[in-house]
C-alpha cells in the first residue's frame, strides 16, 4: 500500500475558547490506496476532505491515529520524497514567472541544475504550457495556474499524488489532457487521491471513491467502473491471478480468484480484444459470459449517499 | 541550490523589497547632508534607521504572506527539513542587510568626498553595529512571522518594542531607583536586541575599562559581539522550533 491511514481523528480546537467549541472534522478514519490506484475523495462542503488530504500530505497533525505514506510517517521527509501535492487555490510569487518557479521548487526537491531543466522541459511539453512558461505569475489566469501548480506536483515523478479540485478553471482540452496524464500516472503505478466536487469528471477517472459525511467515511471502496456497461466473467483452466496481474489493468480487474476473473466493460467490442489479449497471454480459457449491469452513476450514488444521512 | 533560491527569494519576493531598499538609502542620503545634526545624531538616526526599521520593513510577511496565501502548503510537502526555510531566509535577509550597509557606506563615502557634506568617522564600525543589530531584529521578527498571518509581524514587534520603550522611559524617569525599573532595564540589556551594548561599544565607551584596538575595548567588543550572535542564535532557535510543529492549511484568505 502507497498510503495507510489508521484510526484518523481530527479535531480543531480554537485558541482559548472551551471544549464545546472543538470542531471534529475527522471521526476515526481507516483507509488505503495502493499503487496505481485512482481514488476519488468525495462528500458535502464540511465533510473533512481538505482535513483529510491535509492530514495525507502532512500539513497538520492527526489527534489521534497516525498516517503512514510508503510506510512513513506522512510528516517525515522519507514520506515527502515520493509525494506530488496540488492544492486547490495554488499561489505563486507574482513576481517569478513560471519556469522561475518551477526552477525554485525543483531546488526544494533538491535536484540538481540539469535534472531540473530537463523536468521544467517536460512537464511544459506535457502540460503544454510554451506559450507562458516566461510569464510572471501574477498575470496567470486560473487555468494556467492549475497547470503550473499540477507540473510543481509532477517535479519529482511522485509516487503517491494528492489533487484538490485539479480541473478548477480548466478549459474543457485542459481537462481532456488532465484527464489523460493522469490516467498515464496511473498505469505507471503512481498512487492518486483526487478530491473533488466535479462528479462527472471524477467518474471518467476512477472507479474507486471515497465518501466522507461529517468527518465519516459512509462507504469506501464500492467500484463504480467508468462507462461500465457490464462485468464480463471469464473462466480459466488455471493461474487466472497471475495473467490478470501480466495482462489486465487494476482499475478494470473487479475480482479475480484462481480460476474466475471479473472485468469490467465499457462498451461491446473490448469483449474480443480482452478475450484474444488473455489467450495471447497463455490463458487457457473454459468459458465467457458478459452480465450486463443497471450500474448507477457516481452522481446518483452521491445523492443516494447524501440522502440516506439526510 | 536549496540555499541559493531560498535566499534570493527573500530579495526578489516582491517589488516592495527593493522600495524599502532604496527609500532607506534615501533618508539615510538625506539626514547624512542636512547640517541640522550633530554627528552622533547621524549616526544614531542610521543605528535606529538600519539596525532596528530595516528588519521590520524587510521581514514583514516573511512567512505570514506564504501563511495567508497558502503558497507555504506547497513547500511544506517537499522532502526538507523545515528549519532550513526559516535559516535559509534569514540568511537571505542578512545577506541582503550586508550589501545594504556596504553600499549605504560607498553612498555616503562618495556623498562625503564630492560635497564635504556628513561626518564619516567610524562609519564603518557604525555599518557593522547596524548589521549586527539587524540580524537580531530579523530573527525575532522572522521567528512572530511563523505564527501571524500576512505582515502583522512588523506591525506587532512596533507596537511591542514602542510600548517597553515608553514604559521604560516612564518608570526611568519617575522612580530610577525602582526594583521594577531595574527589572525592566536588565530586560532590555539582556534580552532585547542590544541597543545600549552596541552603541556604547562604537562609541568607544568601554575603552575606559579594558585593552583597546583604537579607540575600542577589544574585549568589550568581543563580548557585543558575541552576546548579539548569541540573542540571533536564540530567537532563530525559536522560529526553527515554531515552524517544524506548525500545521498548515490550505484556505486561501
Amino acid at each position: 500500500m502507497v498510503v495507510e491511514c489508521e484510526q484518523l481523528k481530527k479535531v480543531y480546537r480554537k485558541l482559548l475558547a472551551g471544549r464545546s467549541k472543538d470542531v471534529c472534522a475527522l471521526q476515526g478514519i481507516s483507509l488505503s490506496v495502493a499503487k496505481g490506484q485512482i481514488v476519488g475523495l468525495i462528500g458535502p462542503n464540511g465533510a473533512g476532505k481538505s482535513t483529510l488530504l491535509n492530514l495525507m500530505g502532512g500539513l497538520i497533525f492527526p489527534t489521534e491515529g497516525n498516517v503512514s505514506i510508503c510506510g512513513h510517517p506522512a510528516r517525515s521527509i522519507e514520506a515527502r520524497r515520493g509525494l506530488g501535492y496540488m492544492p486547490e487555490h495554488p499561489a505563486f510569487l507574482g513576481r517569478y514567472s513560471a519556469w522561475a518557479t518551477l526552477r525554485y521548487h525543483g531546488a526544494l526537491l533538491g535536484l540538481p541544475r540539469q535534472a531540473i531543466s530537463a523536468q521544467i522541459d517536460k512537464l511544459t511539453e506535457q502540460l503544454q504550457m510554451d506559450e507562458y512558461i516566461d510569464r510572471p505569475c501574477s498575470d496567470f489566469s486560473q487555468g494556467m495556474k492549475q497547470r503550473l501548480a499540477l507540473a510543481i506536483a509532477l517535479m519529482n515523478d511522485p509516487r503517491f499524488l494528492l489533487l484538490d479540485e485539479p480541473s478548477n478553471g480548466l478549459d474543457p482540452i485542459g481537462i481532456i489532457q488532465l484527464r489523460d496524464l493522469l490516467k498515464k500516472l496511473r498505469d505507471a503505478g503512481t498512487a492518486i487521491v483526487i478530491s473533488s466536487h466535479r462528479l462527472g469528471e471524477l467518474e471518467k477517472l476512477t472507479s474507486d471513491y471515497i465518501f466522507l459525511y461529517r468527518g465519516e467515511v459512509v462507504s469506501f471502496g464500492e467500484k463504480i467502473a467508468a462507462g461500465q456497461i457490464g462485468r464480463l466473467r471469464v473462466e480459466l483452466a488455471s493461474n487466472a491471478n497471475q495473467i490478470a496481474k501480466k495482462l489486465l489493468p487494476p482499475s478494470k480487474l473487479l475480482s479475480s480468484s484462481e480460476t474466475e476473473l471479473v472485468i469490467a466493460v465499457g462498451d461491446d467490442n473490448e469483449v474480443p480484444d480482452i478475450v484474444s489479449s488473455l489467450v495471447k497471454g497463455g490463458a487457457r480459457i473454459t468459458g465467457v459470459l458478459l452480465q450486463r449491469e443497471d450500474i448507477e452513476d457516481i452522481e446518483d450514488v452521491f445523492l443516494r449517499l447524501y440522502n440516506e444521512r439526510n | 541550490m536549496r540555499a541559493y533560491e531560498l535566499m534570493k527569494e527573500t530579495f526578489s519576493r516582491k517589488i516592495y523589497i527593493y522600495i524599502v531598499h532604496l527609500s532607506w538609502f534615501a533618508i539615510y542620503g538625506l539626514f547624512f547632508t542636512l547640517r541640522v545634526h550633530e554627528e552622533k545624531d547621524f549616526h544614531q538616526i542610521l543605528f535606529i534607521w538600519g539596525g532596528f526599521f530595516l528588519p521590520l520593513a524587510l521581514s514583514a510577511g516573511i512567512f505570514g504572506d506564504d501563511i495567508s496565501s497558502g503558497r507555504i502548503c506547497v513547500v511544506a510537502t517537499k522532502p526538507f527539513w523545515l528549519g532550513e526555510l526559516y535559516i535559509y531566509r534569514l540568511l537571505g535577509l542578512s545577506l541582503q542587510a550586508a550589501v545594504h550597509f556596504v553600499i549605504t557606506g560607498f553612498l555616503l563615502l562618495i556623498i562625503h568626498r564630492f560635497t564635504g557634506l556628513g561626518y564619516i568617522d567610524d562609519l564603518g564600525a557604525w555599518l557593522f553595529s547596524c548589521w549586527l543589530l539587524f540580524n537580531t531584529w530579523a530573527a525575532i521578527s522572522t521567528s512572530l512571522s511563523v505564527v501571524v498571518k500576512r505582515a502583522y509581524n512588523f506591525i506587532f514587534l512596533l507596537a511591542v518594542f514602542l510600548f517597553l520603550a515608553s514604559l521604560n522611559s516612564i518608570l526611568s524617569w519617575n522612580n530610577p531607583d525602582d526594583a521594577m525599573t531595574k527589572v525592566i532595564n536588565a530586560f532590555g540589556k539582556y534580552v532585547c536586541p542590544p541597543f545600549t551594548l552596541l552603541t556604547k561599544m562604537v562609541e568607544g565607551e568601554y575603552s575606559k575599562y579594558s585593552l583597546i584596538v583604537g579607540k575600542y575595548s577589544s574585549i568589550k567588543a568581543v563580548a557585543c559581539v558575541t552576546h548579539t550572535f548569541v540573542l540571533t542564535v536564540f530567537y532563530s532557535f525559536f522560529g526553527v522550533l515554531l515552524l517544524s510543529r506548525r500545521q498548515f492549511t490550505c484556505s486561501r484568505e
